[in-house]
């Protein structure tokens, strides 16, 4: 079938940088959307747990905190999802539009279900804020990121297997009975959960909480460790799960790909080995700082060997599927310098401005106008 | 074209048109509101005006839950829909304007950070800190705009890039700066009635009436440049445009009558804007309604205006609404169009499609639906088989007109708002037959009625 699907020809219109330009800024930018996709999805998922903890005092904080992190991290994942969404479609164009035409109102259909989740999560914050129940908004808004991830899977999938095309135009349903759909998804879940956890765990010992604060610190610590070391035991399960749901010939393209291929996927495993074992050393979160560190890094790096796998993996499915091709290039580099010299102002100038939002406080007296 | 085709039943174009609608007016609104709230933040700190100050913080949740929420999604939900209603036309632009939408996408990503600190640190930071967070947003929000509208103008006049291919000849063409004048205005003026509801909430009548008088103030300013730029805009229009609007083509009165609607509804929205300048105290709820739904009326009228005379093309001189390039119509008329637009003949369901339905899909779909917008139901209905292959030989006959507009000669194609007909004589049959057949199930209605 791969290779048998008409595809649209290649646009005449050449690409206005080099390839790896595109390809490096793509998986730059996109890392960091992810880093806020998982701090969303998980604490959505972890602040729902919270809020419906039988235990009030301990739970309502818990998912307050997860409801006014969201709202930012929901703006900035949303705003760093638009520049891969860019590059994405500078490279591999005809195959991303080709499934979004396919899966046109499950794709459209996203739009509304983000709007709604991002809503309800204000809600919840509002409403923990006034000291009420969110557990509904929190559950619903959970739901609806799940069903964001979900589409985005399928789409992602959809487009780097045109041999699917035909039958998914016939039922949308084809492209959710991908053999690889559910372990991916359950994959950028679970790294959501983990990241939640650890995120929880850390802002709970961040600093050394006062004598009186120490108990609720280390629950809350505690808590957000265990569910990340589960979550993380589940991902091995779920990993091994998503290798062999990955068609052969991809999974063998991946291995023929040698060190460059094979490197990444190797670390990227032991990373997440490593995360297992210096979350399972955790006993006292308090004392032990440096190993709840040391986990946060490893699941950093851990995502970031797994993206640049994920990447690669992309490549060897379009490859597969005989749907690559080497677009005509010519280089726009005045408009591309204008564009880092935007970006690195603004970036800058986003420090500075949540720097001094951070630091400074009116003086004595002195309210903000 | 050679991308699936996916049929909406409201029809494509429309399906854009609600999203960008709203879109525009929120996104234009977070424009406005970051400029006006910043100077009248500056205002409130250096006069120690109370009132003037808890009109902005009003705002400011909503200029955050609208701007990074609604705005953010919808704008990212524009360009889902275009990739999807005209997937060619959107990956030619990708291509030759990524680098512009990466440094609008830098601005606004420090617009979404401002917003945020700036909403959250109300009370927590020092006024010089706090002004510092609006004018950095305003400056943001502002540069998006001015970078995106070289895109959005280069859609509708290319300038001289269909001859020299340059990012600059595209980007900075000739409805660029009437087209940053336009909305500018219209961002004050859409701001400053967004601001009025907050206005209204401030319980003291007399610092009521002097925040309407400044909001209104804005909304006369914002409205007065936004009808300079209108009108310094259709002058760059091309003359044949401007034709249009004269009613020139009867069939395209529509667009004529539209242009004359905007005009009206501005002078109303201006006309309010005056009222309150001049008589504060008359601001009310549902004075202040009808100024939100007049300014979004004249952004929504202007935009209808500029996609209308932008037909038949998607990328003016380049690229016909159904994906057709200008170079590749002789190539279409030999091979036919359903060499191309293979999926035309698979349908979403699975069902095969026969050739004159595949070509009406493959050339009509993208802007007529079959009941709905443009119905080709209704529009058919007069039509038999040799009237509709007459008039379907009359728009392939175009094609040699469009071409040699493109190169630069002073040619009038018969039908200038519609794509010419590219395809073989067999496709040609084919689809004057389907369109003839649509007639069919209502003439057998008559029938039986009689």
């Amino acid at each position: 079938m791969p290779g048998e699907t008409p595809l649209p020809a290649l646009d005449p219109m050449p690409i206005p940088g080099p390839p790896w330009l595109f390809h490096a800024l793509w998986l730059v930018t996109f890392a960091v959307h992810v880093v806020g996709v998982n701090v969303v999805l998980g604490s959505a998922i972890l602040g729902t747990f919270a809020s419906l903890d039988r235990d009030r005092a301990f739970g309502r904080p818990i998912a307050r905190l997860f409801a006014e992190v969201s709202t930012w991290a929901i703006a900035l994942t949303i705003t760093f999802g638009i520049a891969p969404l860019l590059f994405l479609q500078v490279l591999h164009g005809r195959l991303f539009y080709s499934a979004t035409v396919i899966l046109a109102p499950a794709w459209l259909g996203l739009l509304l279900v983000l709007m709604a989740a991002y809503y309800l999560t204000y809600a919840a914050k509002f409403r923990l804020r006034a000291g009420k129940e969110a557990a509904l908004p929190l559950a619903l808004s959970s739901l609806l990121f799940l069903a964001v991830a979900a589409i985005q899977v399928a789409v992602h999938l959809l487009s780097v297997q045109p041999g699917r095309w035909e039958a998914a135009l016939a039922s949308p349903w084809a492209a959710f009975s991908d053999r690889a759909f559910l372990p991916r998804l359950f994959h950028f879940v679970l790294a959501g959960v983990t990241l939640a956890g650890i995120l929880l765990s850390w802002l709970a010992v961040r600093r050394a909480p006062a004598a009186e604060d120490r108990a609720t610190a280390a629950a809350r610590a505690t808590w957000g460790v265990k569910i990340a070391l589960l979550a993380t035991l589940l991902q091995l399960v779920v990993g091994l799960w998503l290798t062999i749901s990955v068609p052969r010939d991809v999974l063998l393209g991946l291995m023929r790909g040698g060190a460059a291929t094979m490197a990444p996927f190797t670390l990227g495993i032991a990373a997440g080995f490593g995360l297992l074992v210096f979350l399972a050393r955790v006993r006292d979160p308090i004392a032990d700082r440096s190993s709840l560190r040391r986990a946060l890094e490893l699941f950093g790096l851990a995502m970031l060997l797994m993206l640049v796998t994920r990447h690669q993996l992309r490549d060897v499915y379009i490859d597969v599927a005989k749907a690559g091709a080497a677009p005509a290039t010519a280089a726009q580099w005045g408009v591309f310098a204008i564009f880092l010299v935007s970006f690195v102002g603004c970036a800058a100038l986003c420090v500075v401005a949540l720097r001094r939002s951070a630091t400074d406080r009116p003086g004595p007296g002195g309210a903000t106008a | 074209m050679d991308y699936p085709i996916r049929e909406f039943a409201v029809g494509g174009g429309l399906l854009i048109a609600v999203v960008a609608t709203l879109h525009v007016v929120v996104a234009h609104f977070a424009v406005g509101g970051g400029l006006v709230l910043a100077v009248l933040e500056t205002a409130a700190v250096r006069r120690g005006d109370r009132p003037m100050r808890d009109l902005v913080k009003r705002s400011s949740t909503i200029l955050l839950l609208l701007s990074t929420v609604f705005g953010a999604i919808s704008g990212v939900g524009i360009w889902f829909t275009i990739g999807v209603v005209h997937p060619a036309a959107t990956s030619s632009l990708i291509h030759t304007f990524v680098w512009a939408w990466a440094t609008e996408w830098a601005f606004f990503f420090l617009e979404v950070v401002t917003a945020l600190a700036w909403v959250a640190t109300w009370e927590k930071v020092s006024p010089k800190t706090h002004l510092l967070l609006i004018r950095l947003y305003a400056f943001a929000a502002f540069l998006s705009l001015v970078v995106i509208q070289g895109i959005l103008g280069f859609m509708l006049t290319p300038g001289r890039f269909p001859s020299t291919a340059s990012f600059f000849d595209g980007f900075l063409n000739p409805t660029y700066l009437p087209g940053v004048l336009f909305r500018t205005g219209v961002c004050l003026a859409l701001a400053a009635a967004w601001m009025a509801f907050a206005a209204l909430r401030e319980e003291d009548r007399a610092a009521r009436a002097r925040l309407s008088r400044v909001l209104g103030g804005v909304g006369t300013l914002g409205l007065a440049v936004a009808a300079a730029g209108w009108f310094v805009w259709e002058k760059a229009l091309p003359e044949p445009v401007q034709r249009l609007f004269l009613g020139e083509k009867p069939l395209l009165a529509a667009l004529a009558t539209g242009r004359t609607h905007t005009f009206r509804i501005l002078l109303v929205a201006a006309l309010l804007a005056l009222l309150v300048t001049a008589l504060p105290r008359l601001q009310s709820w549902p004075v202040a309604l009808l100024a939100l739904v007049a300014c979004s009326g004249v952004l929504a009228g202007y935009e209808r205006v500029r996609e209308g005379v932008r037909k038949p093309w998607v990328i003016a001189e380049q690229m016909f609404s159904n994906g057709v390039l200008v170079t590749e119509i002789d190539a279409l008329n030999e091979k036919g169009i359903l060499s191309k637009a293979v999926w035309a003949t698979k349908e979403a369901g699975g069902r095969e499609v026969p050739t004159g339905e595949a070509v009406f899909r493959a050339e009509c779909s993208s802007c007529h639906t079959r009941d709905g917008y443009l119905g080709i139901r209704q529009i058919a209905s007069a039509m038999d088989a040799d009237f509709a292959a007459t008039f379907l030989t009359a728009l392939r006959d175009d094609g040699a007109r469009w071409q040699a507009r493109a190169a630069g000669q002073d040619v009038k194609p018969d039908y200038p708002f519609m794509p010419p007909f590219v395809g073989t004589d067999a496709e040609l049959e084919a689809l004057a037959g389907w369109l003839a057949s649509q007639n069919a199930p209502r003439t057998a209605e008559v029938s039986r009625a009689r």
